[in-house]
């Protein structure tokens, strides 16, 4: 009943943060979030553990703070209760408080040392990302064993992109399966065929979005084009790792009929190796987030899709595929 | 018990019938009315009877209630028998109190919850009454039995001893099976050679006489009532130009001339002498939570032995389910705020084991589920036993239901339940047959007297006594002993000592409190046909309520263990182990509801752990708070020769016990709602439901014999498709396998009940589970509304 670190929730971990941590062991990885009773990212009831940082920029992001490689400051406004004791309490003054509420915090002198964390109560004012061990993470995935037996259930592995963390990726990969868990892993796949063949080696079911089939248009809505993307599926599919595709469908940006069937002609051509595609209609549940990290969101105004918008969809793929759901 | 679930055959189900849909559409267009037939009735017979021996005269009241309500039989019925002579009105019993139904007659048409009509007629009839029974309720009786500080601490609301004290006990299971294989005729054979046998010369069997007697005049009186049914059926067929119903009205008429008195042999007899025997039961007393219990074991043979077929079969079932709703109850304003919803706690549980502990699934245990989705109604109180060999192909039909977003069926977990009645006392057969009263309170039904909702005891007030020395800080007087001041205490356990010594002064005074109101109702109220139908009262020529039952509880709940457990909570981790805060602004801050400190009530709120996120610390402090209260109530006996067993679950009862209760550290403002049950406080279960199952089965969920309560919520995105009910049977199972003891699923969306808040109209027949019972949403109140609607949503 002590506070020893290890036996720290995920929760806890939120109310103080230390940069230090990063060193406190040979291979640490920086997390953003962990859920626990995750339904709809692999089979049964699963663990779902963000790591930070990520390749792509989608201009559709529905978790900004996911895509530094880097921890930063992310301020949620309606938490606040106005105490200023985060005004008070930092030692390089990165915090002004305005009349009315507005708060600025310059992010060039901020340096992560966590003070108005640990004082702002409300929980308002947070730092994206703490470094973990391999053993801290399997400590809080460890807490819902009970429940991956009842339901097959398991640890996922999202982002941001885990693969840009190859180390502390392979580690805790690994130590699930000593641990006998089942391992997924949701990624973009835009990583090199090396670190590519040694994470998905310990992966139970790859899980990863396909953003758009033209290379060039791929590149403007991500940042990066498609290639090493579909080369690193058709290694996994020939290797005979199971695969659920994803489509993020974003109006105007990837909701094309001849994208959609290309999209789904791409994955039959996979064979056998993939077990569903899952259409994921666009939400805008992130954008707060955007704005709270002081950035822009570059789909501000994009309205989702209505369900018979997406049901078209489901069925132009299902054209040349059997397997089509919508959502997880 | 089998480890490999069996695999069973589900029969045909069907969807509710165009009879049943219009049957469905003219109930919820009837409004509750109050009726004052029964109240006349009996008052003109105990007017008659003045002097006579009680159970005599409330034997000869019973007999006039029944020979001269009003009868009456609806389009479209099957089984057929009325509570009052409008369907869905309220009966009023004035024997117990109607001091509080005089004051309130002008508002039951307005209040907000719970809304009966009654006409100027009806109120005259009454008013006349009343004028009979002032100083004569067991109400006004047992208050004078009470301790002068019992009844304080009642009246403080340290707890409620209300439900009995103001009304009838029920919370009981009758011996439906009895009726149905035997008929009531071999009951009155049963008291006659009781009698028969009596020596009157011995002063205590004299009094067994009355007793007996009472019970032939009782069951007597029940059988000239269905025989009324049966006379009215023919002369409608007589007058009916349909032939179809015509040829249905003359087998009702048939049937009620056979029934209840002798055997039932067809599923309609089976179902029609059920229906007499649980509709007299409620005439005779106001005593809610008669549950029907294990209704799939005792009916299946007679649907076995008939040829119906599942699709007719199907549908006399959902007419009686029906028929359960229209059952109906007036409360007083204040406990419409505790029991709204126009609930009667009716439980009907299937599946679970047999006496013998092998698998008890069986084709009507499908079909009662199929009935609870046909209907959606919220009565009755659906439920289901899960042990280790309960088949999936049962467990997936609940999770269909439990999906529908009725909040039923609540699921019970055999391993637990079955060692806990042991330890009670029960014999092992009759531990494996248990059943469930009212919310969530086991007994095996047709042997049990459990007085299983005695009281109310609030947690979260005991708090506050134990941090103020004993003093009462709505009101500023000292009720409970001198066990220090918050900025006395040196260390956490100074706290659990002030805690430990409030809470056993109080329950003493429960304790007393309870048995002042259970003599009450042996002396006054003992209530024969109920009587008849429980072993041993027969043969051991005594009532069921001066203790002829063959099993005697008393059950009181403590409500606010996640109150109570995150207030010892914070003060340990902030003041204690962090030193973050001291004693006295802890006292400041509480004394002023937080007014100008609301980042401490934050510090309070994030950063002490909490009950409800899996972790140890937190979870911990709330099961000792628990146990320091079950250990308490277990001292205890009644005056029925039975022992006091703990509960742990509120009904809606956290709402009007929280609004006594000051701030407390766990950072709840003052006069707000406490936790529901076991459940953690709303919004502080932060991580999702595995972890707030996790939390839960901590408790030791086996001292609490007489039930806990988990209301578990989920968003249906987070059950749909098969996965989803794999996912829902899966949290079921963990909690199980972990030692909890019961759980009960919404599935509703907030935006649903926001809308269903602003569009009563449109939303007449949403039902939601309000902790222990499902109730049509938009008859609740506007404060219990808020707080299903506050409840973490637990989507990931
Ligand atoms: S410490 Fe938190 S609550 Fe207080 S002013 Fe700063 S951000 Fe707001
Ligand atoms: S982390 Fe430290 S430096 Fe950065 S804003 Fe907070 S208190 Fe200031």
């Amino acid at each position: 009943m002590t506070g020893i670190e290890s036996m720290k929730t995920w929760k806890e971990r939120q109310h103080s943060f230390d940069l230090e941590d990063r060193n406190k062991a040979a291979v640490t990885g920086l997390v953003f979030d962990i859920q626990r009773f995750a339904v709809h990212d692999g089979g049964g009831i699963r663990t779902l553990v963000f790591l930070k940082g990520c390749p792509l920029s989608c201009r559709w992001c529905q978790n900004p703070e996911s895509m530094s490689p880097r921890p930063e400051i992310m301020r949620i406004p309606h938490l606040c209760i106005g105490c200023v004791k985060c005004v008070a309490e930092c030692p390089d003054q990165a915090i002004r408080f305005r009349e009315g509420g507005t708060v600025t915090i310059d992010r060039a002198v901020c340096s992560l040392c966590g003070e108005c964390v640990e004082r702002c109560y409300a929980g308002s004012m947070t730092i994206v990302g703490r470094y973990m061990t391999v053993g801290d993470v399997m400590a809080e995935v460890e807490r819902d064993r009970p429940f991956y037996t009842t339901s097959q259930g398991g640890v996922t592995f999202s982002g941001g992109e885990p693969t840009m963390q190859p180390e502390f990726l392979i580690a805790a990969l690994k130590e699930a399966h000593a641990r006998g868990l089942h391992t997924a892993i949701e990624t973009c796949a835009q990583v090199s065929r090396e670190t590519w063949a040694a994470v998905i080696e310990h992966v139970d079911l790859i899980l990863t979005d396909i953003k758009h089939m033209d290379s060039a248009r791929h590149k403007e809505l991500t940042g990066v084009s498609n290639g090493r993307i579909l080369g690193n599926l058709k290694m996994a599919a020939n290797m005979g790792k199971n695969l659920r595709i994803r489509v993020p469908l974003i109006p105007g940006c990837n909701d094309g009929p001849e994208n959609i069937l290309a999209t789904s002609e791409f994955v039959g051509s996979l064979g056998a190796a993939v077990e569903g595609l899952d259409i994921l209609p666009y939400h805008r549940l992130g954008e707060p987030k955007w704005a709270q990290l002081d950035r822009e969101y570059p789909l501000h105004g994009v309205l989702p899709l209505d369900r018979e918008e997406v049901l078209a969809v489901k069925r132009l793929a299902e054209k040349n595929l059997g397997n089509v759901t919508i959502g997880g | 018990m089998t480890k490999n679930p069996p695999v069973v055959v589900i029969p045909q189900l069907v969807g509710p019938s165009d009879r049943i849909k219009r049957v469905l559409d003219r109930f919820v267009n009837t409004a509750p009315e109050i009726c004052a037939e029964r109240a006349v009735l009996i008052t003109e017979s105990y007017k008659e009877t003045e002097g006579r021996p009680m159970p005599v005269r409330r034997a000869a009241a019973l007999d006039k209630i029944l020979s001269g309500m009003s009868i009456f039989i609806q389009d479209d019925e099957i089984v057929v028998g009325n509570q009052c002579s409008m369907p869905r009105s309220a009966p009023i019993f004035p024997e117990f109190s109607c001091q509080w139904v005089e004051e309130e007659l002008d508002r039951l048409e307005k209040r907000t919850a719970d809304v009966f009509l009654i006409s100027e007629e009806t109120k005259k009839k009454l008013r006349s009454a009343f004028e009979y029974w002032k100083g004569r309720t067991t109400n006004e009786i047992a208050s004078q039995l009470m301790p002068a500080e019992a009844l304080e601490a009642h009246n403080d609301v340290v707890y409620t001893v209300g439900n009995y004290f103001y009304n009838g006990v029920g919370h009981i299971s009758a011996d439906y099976a009895k009726v149905m294989n035997k008929g009531l005729d071999v009951i009155i054979a049963e008291a006659q050679a009781e009698l028969d046998k009596l020596d009157f010369t011995d002063p205590e069997q004299l009094t067994k006489m009355h007793f007996l007697k009472s019970v032939i005049m009782a069951n007597t009186a029940v059988i000239k009532f269905a025989k009324r049914f049966s006379d009215l059926a023919k002369s409608m067929a007589g007058k009916c130009k349909d032939k179809a119903r015509k040829a249905e009205l003359l087998e009702i008429s048939r049937i009620c001339a056979k029934v209840p008195a002798k055997p039932a042999e067809t599923f309609q007899e089976a179902l029609q002498s059920f229906w007499f025997v649980h509709l007299v039961i409620q005439i005779e007393s106001n005593g809610h939570s008669i549950s029907p219990m294990r209704f799939d074991q005792y009916m299946n043979p007679f649907y076995k032995a008939d040829s119906i077929g599942s699709e007719k079969a199907q549908e006399m079932l959902d007419l009686l389910w029906v028929k359960f709703a229209e059952l109906n109850k007036v409360r007083d304003e204040s406990s419409t705020m505790a029991f709204a919803g126009y609930p009667m706690f009716m439980n009907l549980i299937v599946g679970g084991v047999r006496r013998d502990g092998s698998d008890a699934t069986n084709d009507m245990s499908f079909l009662v589920l199929q009935a609870g989705a046909n209907t959606k109604l919220y009565a009755p109180s659906l439920s289901i036993r899960i042990h280790e060999g309960t088949p999936d192909a049962l467990y997936k039909k609940a999770a269909e239901l439990s999906r529908m977003g009725m909040g039923y069926p609540a699921y019970y977990n055999d391993r637990v339940i079955i060692p806990a009645l042991l330890a009670r006392g029960l014999e092992r057969e009759d531990a494996r047959d248990y059943g469930i009263i009212g919310c969530v309170e086991p007994q095996v039904g047709g042997k049990t007297e459990g007085w299983h909702d005695a009281a109310f005891f609030n947690m979260a007030k005991i708090i506050e006594l134990c941090l103020n020395d004993g003093v009462d800080k709505r009101t500023g007087k000292q009720i409970g002993p001198k066990s220090g001041r918050l900025e006395d205490f040196k260390s956490f356990d100074d706290l659990m000592a002030s805690y430990a010594v409030q809470t056993e002064y109080f329950v003493r005074l429960m304790a007393a409190a309870d048995n002042a109101v259970d003599m009450t109702h042996a002396k006054h109220c003992p209530l024969p046909f109920l009587s008849s139908l429980v072993a041993d009262c027969i043969a051991e020529g005594r009532s069921l309520q001066e203790g002829g039952a063959h099993y005697n509880f008393t059950g009181p709940q403590g409500v606010g263990v996640a109150n109570a457990g995150d207030s010892l909570t914070a003060v340990r981790k902030l003041v204690f182990d962090e030193k973050k805060l001291t004693l006295e602004e802890l006292r400041e801050v509480l004394e002023t509801d937080f007014e100008g400190r609301e980042d401490i009530r934050q510090m309070l709120l994030n950063r002490a752990p909490k009950y409800g996120n899996d972790n140890d610390y937190a979870d911990d402090i709330a099961r000792e708070a628990a146990l320091v209260y079950c250990r308490e109530v277990d001292r205890y006996t009644n005056p029925r020769g039975g022992k006091f067993q703990p509960g742990l679950y509120p009904a809606s009862a956290n709402v009007p016990l929280g609004s006594v209760v000051t701030a407390t550290p766990d950072g709840r403002k003052a006069w707000t709602p406490l936790a529901d049950g076991v459940s953690p406080i709303s919004g502080c279960d932060t991580c999702g439901p595995t972890a707030s199952v996790l939390s839960v089965a901590k408790l030791d969920h086996e001292i609490a014999s007489n039930g806990t309560l988990l209301n578990q919520k989920f968003h249906p995105s987070a059950i749909e498709g098969d996965k989803g009910l794999e996912n829902l049977k899966s949290v079921t199972e963990t909690y199980f396998q972990n030692g909890g003891f019961h759980v009960q699923y919404n599935v509703i969306s907030r935006e649903t009940l926001e809308e269903a808040q602003a569009n009563p109209e449109k939303y007449k027949g949403l039902v939601v589970r309000v902790a222990g019972y499902s109730a049509f949403f938009t008859a609740l109140d506007k404060s219990l509304q808020d707080d299903i609607i506050a409840r973490t949503e637990q989507t990931f």
